[in-house]
């Protein structure tokens, strides 16, 4: 049995198919057509996770988003946007959406992406810190438009296995990690994560760090154990 | 009033008025100056040895070295004309050169100048008029041109322009004369409809990709929730793949360009990430190449690189990207041993839609929007995209910044 997850979108057809296949997959889904039905729907019963589209007719998405913001105790939102809509996208997760899916999306990994929301939710504590830059030493971590930023302005790119493994890192600064602890930290869906794909990825960033392996200064290796993010973070 | 007189401003009437008038003052300034030149010689002249040394131009500015005789401020047109042909220089006065008529015909009179001139005063007449004559030609050779000038480089800028989505440009139409106006106003109306229409059709078709969406999500949903069968269902999804990769290649061509913000970007960490996303995979890429800082908008450049890396993979399998620096130009390159593209279809596929024929058809993948799309995004970053097929076979494409 999964969670409550309340589903907006003001297609009615899109409404009942998803109620139907979440429902598949043992959620239970109530649904809204628009602002007022989300209101009315946050009163009386209190959903686990929402999936809120966009594009919306009166009030859209966004004016909900930072209305939900101001909710005490407010549910995850997984956020439909349209593809290609960086603008919004980069504006949904500013004002506290948690995830987001392009429409037309794959109905497995939207089941995939609320049990995710609905894990962490569960867990308690932050969800996601949603700073969505980060500072180490003269390092700035874009996380949403995932690159580095260097000391002289330089946008440097990561890639996926170099960003997770960074996101890895910087949640867990002067922590030693161990391979194995890496590998479960920075599994993705489609790739294969073992200890030569890491080490790919630590000798990558150090590279783009402009650390080397003899003198790492920021990603150090630590013998034996595996490695150790020896930087300060903070939000910026 | 003046309305009346800016119909009359012509480019004929001005150019008419300008060589007029440039004639009529090189005649004026090359007779006064002259008539200088020749009073200040006649006092050294009186001598007529040793006379020439001071008989250059400077005479206008010099006062006269020996008594004016008789050369009062007023009596120049009268007195003095005779005086010259009297006193002129000897030497270039040869008997049959002194016609009788001198006497009779005072001279110089305005404009016409005597015929029996000094050879250094000739130069000067000649000289001034020449000078003259040419300043005023260069001068109206330029006015002419600018106008034009100024049409051709709005021309110019306006197919860059209209690719970036920034506004066209526009020309003054309230200054000069009634021919540039007009070109003007037509120019300007011409390149506001072009952008009109540009806008008006892009965005009409990102609307109608835009709305499309709904019903490819509406479908996806009933293919799963539906009765049916796996087989078919496969197929279809697969179908919609297809048109939502056709729906989002069409939206990045006609999305609006001043999305994009140019930052200071690392262009091997870039490809470098993008060769690794691949790779990570399973796909055969590899890259190589210095750290090259380059201005661009990063999201577009990433695209520009999958795009690329996507076209080769789909012809021939592996792609070899890497970033090179020649003497402050920095290229990126993506190579591959593929079949090429017949070098008479080289410079057709960064059309829409195209696709090379025999070797680049629909089963292999591929909207054939993927070099435009490349091409579109590499303009507007001010960098250029070139195919070629490498000598020792493949095709070679190269972002050049």
């Amino acid at each position: 049995m999964n969670g409550h997850c309340l589903v907006v979108d003001d297609d009615a057809e899109i409404r009942t198919s998803l109620k139907t296949y979440l429902e598949g997959f043992g959620w239970r889904i109530s649904t809204a057509a628009d602002g007022g039905g989300l209101r009315q729907a946050m009163l009386s019963a209190k959903p686990d996770v929402i999936v809120l589209d966009l594009m919306l007719p009166g009030e859209d998405g966004l004016a909900l988003l930072r209305w939900l913001s101001t909710q005490p105790d407010s549910p995850p939102v997984l956020m439909l946007t349209a593809r290609g809509d960086t603008m919004s996208r980069v504006v949904g997760l500013e004002l506290g959406a948690d995830d987001y899916l392009a429409k037309p999306f794959e109905p497995r990994e939207l089941v995939a992406r609320l049990q995710a929301l609905l894990r962490r939710s569960n867990k308690g504590g932050p969800l996601q810190d949603d700073t969505r830059t980060l500072r180490f030493g003269r390092w700035r971590f874009d996380r949403l438009a995932r690159q580095l930023v260097s000391p002289d302005d330089v946008g440097v790119a990561l890639s996926s296995a170099e960003f997770r493994l960074l996101a890895a890192f910087v949640q867990r600064p002067g922590r030693v990690l161990t391979r194995d602890q890496l590998i479960e930290l920075t599994r993705a869906p489609g790739v294969e994560v073992n200890d030569r794909s890491i080490d790919l990825a630590v000798s990558r960033l150090r590279a783009k760090l402009g650390d080397t392996a003899r003198e790492p200064s920021v990603i150090r290796t630590v013998r034996g154990e595996g490695y150790l993010f020896d930087a300060e973070v903070s939000a910026c | 009033m003046l309305n009346r007189l800016k119909s009359w401003d012509r480019l004929g009437l001005r150019l008419f008025l300008l060589m007029w008038g440039a004639l009529a003052f090189s005649h004026l300034v090359a007779w006064l100056m002259l008539s200088q030149v020749l009073r200040g010689n006649l006092g050294p002249m009186k001598p007529p040895v040793g006379a020439a040394p001071s008989m250059r131009t400077d005479g206008p500015c010099r006062p006269p070295a020996g008594p004016p005789r008789g050369f009062g401020p007023g009596g120049f047109h009268g007195e003095g004309a005779e005086d010259f042909g009297d006193l002129g220089p000897p030497q270039h006065r040869g008997p049959q050169m002194a016609p009788p008529a001198a006497r009779q015909a005072p001279m110089p009179t305005f404009p016409s100048l005597p015929p029996n001139l000094p050879w250094n005063a000739s130069l000067v007449d000649y000289g001034v008029r020449l000078l003259i004559i040419a300043m005023a030609a260069w001068w109206g050779s330029r006015w002419l041109a600018a106008p034009v000038r100024r049409l051709v480089s709005a021309a110019q800028q306006l197919t860059p322009a209209l690719a970036q989505g920034r506004p066209a440009p526009s020309l003054d139409e309230e200054h000069g004369t009634r021919e540039v106006q007009e070109a003007a106003v037509v120019f300007n109306r011409m390149a506001a409809e072009l952008s009109g229409q540009f806008e008006e059709r892009g965005l009409m078709i990102a609307a109608i990709s835009h709305d499309l969406r709904t019903p490819l999500t509406r479908m996806r949903l009933r293919l799963e929730t539906g009765e049916v069968e796996a087989k078919v269902r496969d197929r279809c999804v697969d179908d919609l793949r297809e048109m939502n990769r056709l729906v989002e290649s069409v939206i990045e061509v006609f999305r609006p360009a001043d999305m994009a913000q140019p930052q200071r970007v690392d262009l091997s960490a870039l490809a470098q990430s993008a060769v690794d996303d691949l790779a990570e995979t399973g796909l055969a890429v590899s890259f190589d190449g210095p750290p090259a800082v380059v201005r661009a908008d990063p999201v577009a450049m990433r695209r520009v690189v999958d795009n690329l890396v996507g076209n080769a993979l789909r012809y021939a399998g592996h792609a070899r990207v890497s970033v090179q620096l020649t003497a402050g130009v920095t290229r990126l390159v993506v190579d591959d041993d593929g079949p090429g593209i017949p070098e008479a279809e080289l410079a057709r596929v960064h059309q829409p839609f195209r696709r090379v024929e025999s070797s680049r058809n629909r089963e292999t993948g591929g909207t054939g929007l993927g070099l435009y799309i490349a091409q579109q995004l590499v303009r507007r970053q001010g960098a250029a995209l070139a195919l070629s097929n490498r000598p020792e076979g493949g095709l070679r494409a190269e972002v050049v910044f």
